[in-house]
């Protein structure tokens, strides 16, 4: 039995494979196709070899990490050294034969009608008339004048003539043919009545791998991801290259981005540093208050201060928006009421800040109090007691007994919240979206924007269109930051290491 | 042994399942359209399957995503022939190497700003089917039955409905897109053009003399509370709909909103101040063809004959009511004074710059405007900054 369901489950995991591996060959993504083969391979050897046993369960992990994680990583460096974005999406192949499928039509020459017919053996023939009735007959490529009578004519009499309904239907045919009409010139169809002359634009060597401009001789060698002439003109689209490290230099040599870097980078590790410690004290506060057993209603209560959490962020952000807003919000409402007064919450960059740390909490506490009420059950009840025999204040329960055996378990949390938070685009963007704007920035950085906001201005708001090269250079950038941000987050809170020693 | 055979014979088998998958389908049309435009096209592909035996499938995409989504789905040879579009889609889409030119049957049958707003490099790039403009939308209980014919007008009864707490103006603040009439109505521009028509990127003319007199005219209406300020399109809707202003600056998509209140209003196009039109930016919306499209003759062939006739025009206004690009179906739509007012205000109307540059614009100068508002910063310097600060991003960017 247990032999015909891994039967089953392995067949079914073999099938999503050659799904995926036949689609993937017909986009063309051999790299990935090859990748999945050798995914595909091991998966079966280890069912089938009693030795993979072990490692079967180890499987699905592994892979999902280098679906998820590892792949992602390795595409993004991929991208931070190519041009890939606006105007270079497509690659080198696409663009050569988009460019050399490119005919100008000449304007001054009227329609040629046609009829076409078809030849079972032969395959299709063209009669074409021009503007002053002379005649021609178009077969693979070659165009003959035919005068009334001619023995072809009787030939085409012959065949089947295509009706307009069988023009339309063969279309993608039609569209394919091009006839020589003179030195430059192709015949070829103009829509589905006519034919017209056409002169091919660029034609490509593929040997010296370079593009000739037919009528004017200009050869365009391949730069950058461009097909540029001499003179510095570049024909679109452009392709996808590598271009080296040019992204980082862009993003190093530009004062545009290391001008504000240091403020910006200032208020991220405020904005993540007041995030990770308003949620924390409050939901600390609240776990404490809701761990005593004599409290009631404790369940109602708790079930509420989750909610927060429940709501969607984006929701909770557009809400808190409207409530912010200067004019008519609720908060400034009430505050005009009670005190007189109100408060620029989105125009003024100090208030703009208080209202994010705000908003942040609103979101954030509840995760904080459900980990601190999970860690406060884990303290020993005993402890408490003989701190009570030795006559502690509550106070001095608190800072030498709660607070060190809590930070066992909750430190490496606050670690990982503070990178959250670090690189918490939604919040930032839903509410002020990096605004309220710096006034005389030479910058498009606004007083809110943290690094990744900041980031997303640069690589979608950039002059080009969106800059996937440039936004995957300052990706792998901020990740290092916080990489080491954190590597020393662990080291000083000694985290791990406490960690480690309690289990 | 036995367990092998089993594993081997499910792999046969999925491989005839998995099959089909490479097929392609040829001599067949596929569009992406809008959900506003699908029921329209999906009866206009009953005709064309009757009439030439090729099957037309319409693919319903949010509007907003069909750019995007053919720039991933293009290249890989699995997109549509057929988009449905927004001209400022133009620059990307061009540069991109994925949009193809049309060879427009007969162009004198479209509005000639409608063909020109679909054109890249001296190309028609698409078939425009509707045009649209910000104007005024004023009260004529407030702002008489004619409504307002110049700034100067406007300023007057902004100064005696002060008095009643009340506005002479409101619009969406701060928001770029309804302020440039401020900016152009004394000659500030965006990109200035070439003898050739093709916009310069590094020529922003949004601070010139004329951009910053317009734009000081703006906080002025602020400054004298003839204009609210800081409202966001929402506050803007509801003042005007419980009559506490007297017009608002917007598009034709406020129609709906305006008419459900009761309120009693007219559409003109911008006012003028010292004698000159506020111009706005002008829309266009159209069909474009897919350049990895395999089936191109065939699209032209849908979209000349079948797409650009009245009828079809007409069904696509009564889906979604926008002034028509297609002169044809327009003398009955503009029967409409709402649609007449549009037009007129689209005549006056600057095709909304399709290059990729204007990415870099839109921030800077929305961040201009909102330190007007919010008097942090006096127009001219707000203006200039940005300005700067445009032409730097865009020169960072490889212009």
């Amino acid at each position: 039995m247990g032999k015909i369901i891994k039967g089953v489950i392995l067949g079914i995991v073999n099938v999503v494979f050659i799904w995926i591996a036949l689609y993937l060959l017909s986009a063309e993504a051999y790299l990935v196709f090859v990748l999945l083969l050798l995914g595909a391979l091991l998966t079966n050897l280890l069912f089938i070899v009693p030795k993979g046993y072990p490692y079967r369960y180890l499987l699905p992990a592994a892979f999902f990490m280098i679906l998820l994680v590892v792949y992602p990583i390795i595409y993004t460096v991929y991208i931070s050294v190519t041009n890939y974005g606006t105007g270079n999406i497509l690659n080198k192949e696409q663009v050569i034969a988009q460019l050399e499928e490119r005919y100008v039509r000449d304007t001054g020459s009227p329609d040629f009608s046609f009829s076409a017919y078809r030849d079972p053996q032969s395959g299709l023939w063209f009669l074409f008339t021009d503007s002053e009735g002379r005649q021609m007959v178009g077969h693979s490529g070659e165009l003959t004048f035919v005068e009334q009578g001619d023995p072809l004519l009787g030939q085409l009499a012959g065949y089947t003539e295509l009706t307009r309904v069988d023009v339309a239907q063969s279309l993608q045919e039609l569209q394919a043919q091009s006839f020589s009409y003179d030195e430059s010139r192709e015949l070829r169809m103009r829509n589905i009545n006519a034919f017209n002359l056409y002169e091919q634009q660029y034609s490509y060597d593929r040997e010296k791998d370079v593009l000739l401009e037919v009528q004017t001789g200009t050869l365009y060698t391949q730069e950058n991801g461009y097909f540029q002439a001499p003179d510095g003109t570049r024909l679109t689209p452009g392709f996808r290259a590598v271009i080296g490290f040019d992204n980082f230099r862009r993003l190093f040599g530009n004062p545009q981005v290391t001008g504000p870097f240091a403020r910006v980078f200032g208020w991220t590790v405020q904005w993540a540093l007041l995030s990770v410690a308003t949620t924390f004290v409050v939901g600390l506060f609240l776990a404490i208050l809701l761990n005593d057993p004599y409290l009631r209603l404790r369940k109602l209560y708790r079930s509420l201060l989750i909610l927060p959490y429940a709501i969607p962020a984006f929701i909770s952000a557009l809400i808190w928006r409207g409530l912010f807003n200067t004019e008519l919000g609720v908060i400034n409402q009430i505050l005009q009421a009670t005190i007189g007064s109100s408060v620029r919450w989105l125009q003024d960059p100090l208030w703009a800040k208080v209202a994010l740390v705000i908003l942040n909490l609103w979101l954030g506490f509840p995760y904080m109090m459900i980990i601190c009420l999970g860690a406060l059950q884990s303290i020993n009840a005993e402890m408490y007691e003989a701190a009570l025999v030795d006559g502690a204040t509550t106070w001095q329960q608190f800072c030498h007994i709660t607070m060190p055996l809590l930070m066992v378990s909750v430190a490496p949390l606050l670690v990982s919240s503070f990178s959250f938070n670090f690189n918490n685009f939604s919040v930032i963007y839903l509410l002020t979206a990096g605004r309220p704007p710096i006034v005389g920035a030479q910058t498009p950085a606004g007083h809110t924007d943290i690094l990744i906001s900041y980031t997303y201005r640069l690589a979608f708001e950039s002059g080009r269109g969106t800059d996937y090269g440039l936004a995957s250079a300052v990706t792998l950038v901020i990740f290092l930051i916080t990489g080491v941000i954190t590597f020393f987050n662990f080291r000083f809170t000694g985290a791990l290491e406490d960690v480690s020693k309690n289990v | 042994m036995k367990r092998l055979s089993t594993v081997f014979f499910v792999l046969v088998l999925a491989l005839l399942v998995s099959l089909p998958v490479m097929a392609s389908v040829p001599g067949e049309l596929l569009i992406w359209s809008d959900g506003e435009r699908a029921p329209v096209l999906r009866e206009v592909a009953k005709q064309f399957v009757i009439e030439y035996g090729v099957t037309v499938r319409i693919q319903e995409l949010p509007f907003g995503d069909i750019r995007d989504n053919l720039a991933i789905v293009a290249p890989t040879g699995e997109g549509p022939d057929i988009i449905v579009g927004a001209h400022d889609w133009l620059g990307q889409l061009v540069t991109d190497g994925l949009i193809e030119p049309i060879d427009i049957a007969d162009e004198s049958q479209f509005l000639a700003s409608g063909l020109e707003a679909f054109t890249w490099g001296g190309q028609r790039y698409g078939i425009p089917y509707a045009i649209e403009a910000i104007g005024l939308i004023y009260n004529k209980d407030l702002a008489g039955e004619d409504g307002l014919a110049t700034f100067e007008e406007m300023i007057e009864l902004g100064k005696e409905l002060k008095g009643e707490g009340k506005y002479a103006l409101v619009m969406p603040q701060p928001d770029p897109y309804h302020t440039f009439p401020f900016f152009s109505i004394l000659g500030g521009y965006v990109f200035g053009m070439d003898a050739e028509g093709v916009l310069d990127a590094l020529d922003v003319g949004l601070a010139n003399d004329g951009g910053v007199e317009g734009f000081e005219l703006f906080k002025y209406l602020m400054d004298e509370g003839i204009m609210g300020r800081a409202t966001p399109y929402d506050t803007m809707m509801s003042l005007f709909q419980s009559g506490e202003a007297a017009a608002m600056l917007t598009g034709p998509w406020a129609f709906g909103d305006v008419r459900s209140a009761g309120v009693n209003y007219g559409f003109q196009q911008i006012p003028s101040y010292k004698g000159q039109y506020g111009r706005p930016f002008l829309g266009a919306q159209g069909f474009m063809v897919s350049a990895f499209s395999e089936n191109k003759m065939l699209a032209n062939l849908f979209l000349n004959d079948f797409v650009a006739t009245k009828e079809t025009m007409l069904a696509i206004f009564e889906g979604d009511p926008r002034p028509t690009a297609f002169l044809p179906a327009a003398d009955i739509i503009n029967e409409d004074p709402d649609m007449r007012g549009v037009m007129e205000s689209a005549a006056e109307g600057i095709p909304m710059p399709a290059i990729p540059a204007m990415n870099a614009v839109w921030t800077a100068w929305s961040d201009a405007i909102e330190l007007v508002i919010n008097e942090q910063s006096e127009p001219r310097p707000a203006i200039e900054n940005a300005v700067q600060l445009i032409i730097q991003t865009i020169k960072d960017s490889g212009y």
